[in-house]
């Protein structure tokens, strides 16, 4: 006797269905990691070991890791406030807000560094910043955490709005009922049941500003052991020959990724939220 | 206990319009309407969740008109129940109580009282309608307010449950002794639970009173369609009566007498199970309000049997089984029709 699944009974056009959409599935994720294993397969022992034994291309990694998750960090605390804001409330100007937050989706990555060097060299506000205020960016390490926040902060901005969106607001009316604050519903009703778009808008802003590369080489440039990170690294090794290690350092950032992709998820999908 | 007075909110093409209601301590009533009539937007307007434009309400004698929901003093129980999906059962009720920094004891009592006890460690997303309707209630009740407001708490569930709930909410308005409104389209459901009723009609209220008041003299025809009359007919005052206080009145050719003095054109409704029907042979000697009619079709409803009637004028008769089965109307379709004078009743155009 067959156990019982939580699956319809199927005909045979539903199963052709299925196997469709599998099929692009198989594709897509076949073709990446075959471009992946060709990776493997070009790397040799020699690349792996100057990668890991080179104390610039460690800086660069250590570079691109806490910058790329200061970055999300910020961009999560602009997102949830600034989701909830355009989710919930109607304001003069809201449909020209919503359409600029996602400018940086929509333009090229270059544009922001672009951008960012011009307003930091050539306007009298970024040249105050800069030298009166004396909180420098161009080609300083704190400018690769501005430029990833310009390039990727819309990401979690849009994710997390759309999470907002999705919260019936009868959940917070009941909570208004029962004694919260607007801050109280927000706090123990809207947050928790956004959770997860805010945590996909978190992935989807440290992928984006892991693997930023354009941007940076224009704004903060890649000076050996101090603006140097990952993406930019590749650049540079191939660059100057060095396609084994320009690979090595590639695998190493596909493995970081991928790492850390499939650990917010699960930490992500896990259990109740606590009030 | 409750009282709105003359207050206004529009939303889109949507007004509430000058409404004023007065409900006493202790009061089970029940707000009805078709969907769409404003029902939920008084209960929201009520809970402070929407801003009114204009009146004043007051809650226990006190004014509340501008203050936020949470300092109301309210229970509300919206539609679908609104349980929060993130909590389970247990949390759910102990919300209103963490909140307010007090002890979670009363979750065990009032889960206790509402008999879901066994649900406390449950998720949310696999109880019943009939479960969901009892969490949401006792999440409502936990923080004891004096004011319960329901909207449409039953209409989620099968009509046995519906019947055992109403009745529970009932029991558990007069144990606590809770000022309630509960919306709803149901007039069943009304019958089941309301001290008095109020019907609600594109954000008008049309009237107020016990429903044997809204049942026998509605104030207008749109109340007594909602109360399911389904004779109302319109007539032409051909006179006075002379012997009484009565005016004759025609309608569609027949000749009827309709209680008190009138003129011009006017608008009677009689309730279907005031319609008096007898077999055909009982004619003979009648007085007046009295004519000869052909049952066309017979449904029976569980309780009554609802009978077609054709004649000079089309009615709708609800009768006895006992009733029905001595007009032998098998062999015999022509049937003697009596429109008492007392039950007729006479509404505004």
């Amino acid at each position: 006797m067959k156990a019982a699944t939580n699956t319809p009974v199927r005909g045979w056009r539903d199963r052709v269905f299925s196997a469709a959409t599998f099929f692009f599935v198989s594709v897509f994720v076949l073709f990446v990691l075959v471009l992946i294993v060709t990776d493997v397969l070009y790397v040799d022992r020699k690349a792996v070991v100057t990668v890991l034994s080179s104390k610039f291309i460690l800086h660069a990694l250590w570079m691109s890791v806490w910058t790329s998750l200061l970055t999300t960090l910020i961009a999560i605390l602009f997102a949830v406030p600034m989701g909830y804001a355009l989710s919930r409330f109607r304001f003069p100007g809201h449909v020209l807000a919503d359409a600029i937050v996602d400018l940086p989706i929509v333009f090229p990555p270059l544009v922001a560094g672009l951008t960012l060097l011009v307003f930091f060299s050539q306007t009298a506000l970024g040249r105050w910043i800069q030298e009166d205020l004396g909180l420098e960016f161009v080609f300083q390490p704190k400018g690769i955490v501005l430029c990833q926040f310009v390039a990727a902060a819309s990401f979690a901005i849009r994710s997390a709005k759309t999470a907002f969106d999705d919260v019936d607001r009868r959940y917070e009316n009941v909570a208004l009922t029962l004694g919260c604050t607007q801050w109280g519903s927000f706090r123990r009703v809207s947050l928790p049941l956004a959770r997860n778009g805010i945590i996909a808008g978190g992935i989807l802003t440290w992928a984006r500003a892991f693997g930023l590369f354009g941007p940076l080489m224009i704004f903060v440039g890649s000076f050996r052991g101090r603006t140097e990170v990952l993406s930019t690294t590749i650049f540079l090794e191939q660059s100057v020959g060095n396609l084994e290690v320009a690979l090595a350092i590639a695998l190493l950032l596909i493995f970081i990724a991928l790492i850390a992709v499939t650990a917010i998820r699960l930490v992500g999908g896990s259990a109740l939220v606590r009030l | 206990m409750i009282r709105a007075e003359d207050i206004s909110f529009h939303v889109g093409t949507f007004q509430l319009q000058g409404l004023s209601l007065d409900i006493a301590g202790g009061e089970y009533f029940v707000l009805l309407g078709p969907p769409g009539s404003g029902k939920t937007i008084f209960l929201e307007c009520l809970c402070g969740l929407k801003k009114i434009e204009s009146g004043r309400l007051y809650i226990g004698g006190r004014e509340v008109t501008g203050l936020e929901p949470r300092m109301r003093g309210i229970g509300y129980v919206p539609q679908d129940y609104a349980l929060f999906p993130h909590l389970c059962v247990e949390r759910n009720i102990a919300f209103g109580l963490r909140v307010h920094g007090r002890a979670e004891t009363k979750v065990t009592e009032i889960a206790d009282l509402l008999g879901i006890r066994h649900l406390l460690g449950r998720r949310t997303d696999g109880l019943s309608g009939g479960e969901r309707q009892r969490v949401a209630l006792a999440r409502a009740l936990v923080l004891e307010p004096k004011v319960l407001l329901l909207d449409e708490p039953v209409c989620a569930l099968d009509e046995v449950t519906r019947q055992e709930v109403c009745a529970q909410l009932l029991a558990l308005q007069r144990q606590l002794g809770l000022t309630t409104i509960h919306v709803s389209h149901n007039l069943e459901e009304a019958f089941s639970v309301a001290d008095r009723a109020a019907i609600l009609h594109q954000g008008v209220l049309q009237q107020v009173g016990s429903l044997d008041n809204l049942l026998r003299k509605p104030k207008s025809e749109f109340v007594a369609r909602f109360m399911r009359c389904e004779n109302i007919f319109e007539s032409r005052v051909m006179g006075q009566d002379a012997c009484s206080s009565n005016t004759r009145v025609e309608v569609a050719g027949l000749e009827l007498q309709i209680p008190g003095r009138h003129s011009g054109k006017l608008l009677f409704m009689i309730r279907p199970e005031d319609v008096l029907v007898r077999s055909g042979s009982a004619l003979d000697g009648q007085g007046e309000n009295t004519f000869c009619a052909t049952l066309v079709r017979s449904r029976d409803c569980g309780g009554y049997v609802r009978a077609e009637l054709a004649g000079p004028v089309n009615l709708i008769a609800h009768m006895t089984h006992g009733a029905f089965a001595g007009l032998k109307a098998k062999h015999q379709p022509s049937v003697a029709v009596q429109l008492g004078l007392e039950r007729i009743h006479v509404l505004p155009i």
